[in-house]
């Protein structure tokens, strides 16, 4: 049966109880050009709905609707990936009635899935949607992409609601939310604002700190023989990952190498070495700019898939099972290798793990690469503020100024120490930054628990204390 | 014989911070045309105090303002205590030299970079306490009031002079920097024209260039293996002069090729 279409959210709310439903889900494919939040949760703000838990992937600086429900006290919990401006330092500095879950992208896929995260109803913005209720996130006036993250509470939400602004008349012949999952799609003008749906982070590093690590990592990847026929890869698109995929690319030009397949966060720099046959496919969980969202329409070798699909360890064919090397950044590590992308030294939240915990832990080998300082500020405490990342799933630490190998990783130490690369332990790395900043000493956090860092196993790894 | 000289600000304590880190066999901390006047007092307590308390593994080279700006005893004197390889002297002639060194004991780098100083090059850099010449050919465009080309004709009879003069007097001979910070591949075509003329090195301003430049001014992969062979054959036969590949080699190659092995193992090639 297709599902009702509607004209309007206040038509929606004439089929739906507002009051009735309160664990709501969202996905951030559109990024701070997201309408789609601001828009439904205002609904909310008007009708006084109070205790809500939210469960949005992410929560960016636009999403301001949701600043004004926790100011006025009607969101119980928040369960969510990442997130950072005004609402992450709200919840920082006030904490929640209920509890901040910082999940990671396969561990909410799992968690919804398994019924433990439950979702009343889904508010999924659709770049494009046929009759049947089939979406897309590459076609539509504002499409984004991969809709890899609304995958799982399309198809496990009580309720689930596209919200479009482009409704296709011919039919979707492979969606990637399925209409027969579609409870109601909302018609509005628009979803989203073009400018704000794609990133501004696509752009390959010149800052000459940053090309050195990116060196770095590339000869590390060498020495250690990653960088192989065959090999598959992940990095973000931070500038310093993206200058370490531009590097590896002329060396597998040079050397008629092909990777088998590139995950993750998706950019044109990655589309462009699909289309040069570097790499065999790119598997898609989220489109950073428009040269990626073209390449998945029309490309069928750049695949848009769920985020149970990229990183539940439940999913039989969980893409990240096979990853070769992961390459991730980090606000703060520790001499145990602890991994800190969720909060500042001072415990405000600016981030979250997102796919970090979960490629760190099946890759065969992770790299986090980092400058050694920032400003007046050494990467490497003592303990992380918080940890995000278990230091057992990190590999290799690459800073300007020297590479440090897990101990464990015997294997990896032998062979880059036969190079004439930096190769140090941790504690030495953390000596040389002291030596330029003295050792800092950490700004008391609040005794007040607000939250939790939770991995796709579901194990605790760590509290996240109230900003004192 | 260092490959690269990295111009390094002297008022950017992040980019100070960081001279060791950029792969530069030398660097340049500069008091002169970087730094405006109002902060030239700020700079010149900043590299002080730097390099008072930290030296990274990299030769250290103070540029200071040029004899007559007013700036230059305050230059001097504000590292002259430390252990610093040198200073660099802007718009370098005889006198300047001379003055220069009547202030100071440590090793000068001149830059030749207006016409005269072109001509009186062999003067200024058989000074004895003269390690080498810099070409600064923006200046010594500017002061010939001719463009500055990305092929380099304009510089390319003093690129030679000093050349000559420097390999005369068995001094390096260090090349103008390249300006146009993204074109890496004018920087290798540059770089490697200002080899085939005889300089030693090349001067950098920014530090994405430091990596093509040690490539272009250091031993190439093939040479070292070349000398590898050379020298395994000779321990091998023990003799004064043998063959190898047809070729006759005598102790002058043999020795060439122990320079190189040992320029190869000192930029962490070998």
């Amino acid at each position: 049966m297709p599902p009702v279409f509607c004209h309007s959210l206040e038509e929606l709310f004439q089929h739906i109880d507002i009051h009735k439903h309160k664990h709501l889900s969202f996905h951030h494919h559109l990024r701070n050009g997201d309408f789609v939040m601001n828009t439904v949760l205002r609904h909310y703000r008007d009708e006084q709905v109070e205790g809500l838990h939210l469960h949005p992937s992410s929560i960016f600086p636009s999403y301001t609707m949701l600043l004004e429900l926790l100011e006025r006290g009607q969101i119980a919990s928040v369960t969510t990936n990442y997130l950072n401006g005004p609402v992450a330092q709200w919840i920082s500095e006030h904490g929640l009635p209920g509890e901040l879950k910082m999940q990671t992208h396969g561990g909410r896929a799992r968690s919804i899935i398994d019924g433990r995260d439950r979702i009343d109803v889904a508010y999924l913005a659709a770049p494009a949607v046929d009759a049947m209720g089939n979406a897309v996130g590459y076609l539509g006036q504002h499409r984004c992409g991969s809709l890899g993250y609304a995958v799982a509470d399309s198809q496990h939400a009580g309720i689930t609601v596209l919200v479009t602004d482009t409704v296709l008349s011919d039919p979707i012949t492979d969606p990637e939310i399925q209409g027969v999952d579609v409870d109601y799609v909302v018609i509005v003008d628009a979803i989203g604002d073009p400018d704000g749906i794609v990133s501004g982070t696509t752009s390959i590093t010149t800052h000459p700190i940053g090309v050195r690590i990116a060196s770095l990592t590339v000869a590390a990847l060498d020495a250690i023989g990653a960088i192989r026929e065959g090999f598959s890869f992940q990095s973000g698109a931070g500038g310093v990952s993206l200058r370490v995929t531009d590097e590896l690319s002329k060396i597998m030009r040079q050397r008629h190498i092909t990777a088998s397949f590139f995950s993750g966060g998706i950019t044109g720099h990655h589309v462009a070495m699909l289309e040069a046959g570097l790499v065999d496919r790119l598997y898609d969980v989220q489109c950073f700019d428009l040269a990626a969202v073209d390449s998945l329409a029309r490309n069928d070798r750049h695949i848009p898939i769920s985020a149970s699909r990229y990183a539940n360890p439940a999913d039989p064919d969980q893409v990240i099972a096979d990853l070769d090397v992961v390459i991730l950044g980090a606000t703060e590590v520790d001499l145990d290798f602890n991994v800190n992308v969720t909060t500042d030294s001072h415990g405000v939240l600016i981030g979250g793990s997102g796919g970090h915990s979960d490629t760190a832990s099946e890759s065969q080998v992770t790299v986090i690469v980092s400058p050694l300082m920032r400003g007046r500020l050494p990467l490497i405490k003592d303990r992380v503020t918080t940890i995000t990342t278990k230091g057992e799933h990190v590999d290799l630490i690459v800073t300007e100024r020297g590479i440090a190998v897990h101990p464990e990783r015997v294997d990896l130490k032998a062979k880059l120490e036969q190079t004439t690369l930096p190769v140090m332990t941790i504690e030495t790395l953390q000596a040389i930054a002291h030596s330029y900043t003295g050792k800092p000493v950490d700004p008391p956090l609040g005794e007040r628990i607000i939250g939790v860092v939770e991995d796709r196993t579901y194990e605790i790894l760590d509290n996240i204390h109230q900003k004192k | 014989m260092s490959r690269s000289y990295l111009f390094i600000p002297g008022n950017t304590p992040s980019m100070i911070q960081s001279h060791d880190v950029y792969d530069s066999d030398a660097v340049i901390l500069d008091l002169e045309d970087s730094v405006a006047v109002y902060d030239k007092d700020a700079a010149r307590e900043l590299v002080r105090s730097f390099l008072a308390a930290h030296r990274g593994n990299v030769e250290v080279f103070v540029r200071i303002n040029d004899v007559d700006s007013g700036h230059f005893h305050r230059d001097v004197s504000a590292v002259d205590d430390l252990a610093i390889n040198g200073y660099v002297l802007p718009k370098a002639n005889p006198q300047a030299i001379d003055a220069l060194a009547k202030a100071c004991n440590h090793p000068i780098l001149p830059i030749i970079e207006d016409p005269q100083a072109v001509l009186d090059a062999y003067a200024i850099v058989r000074h004895p306490q003269v390690k080498g010449a810099i070409l600064g050919a923006e200046d010594l465009t500017k002061e010939m009031m001719i463009e500055r080309t990305s092929d380099g004709i304009e510089i390319h009879h003093v690129r030679s002079h000093l050349a000559l003069v420097c390999h005369a007097l068995q001094k390096p001979f260090i090349d103008t920097p390249w300006t146009v910070v993204d074109d890496l591949d004018g920087l290798a075509k540059d770089a490697s024209l200002a080899r085939s003329l005889g300089a030693t090195g090349k001067a950098a301003i920014h530090p994405n260039h430091v990596a093509l430049i040690n490539d272009l001014f250091g031993p190439s992969e093939s040479a070292i293996r070349d000398a590898e062979r050379i020298l395994a054959k000779a321990s091998e036969t023990g003799k004064g002069a043998f063959r190898l590949d047809g070729k006759m080699i005598d102790e002058p190659i043999v020795e060439k090729a122990r320079r190189l092995i040992a320029a190869a193992a000192r930029y962490n090639k070998r």
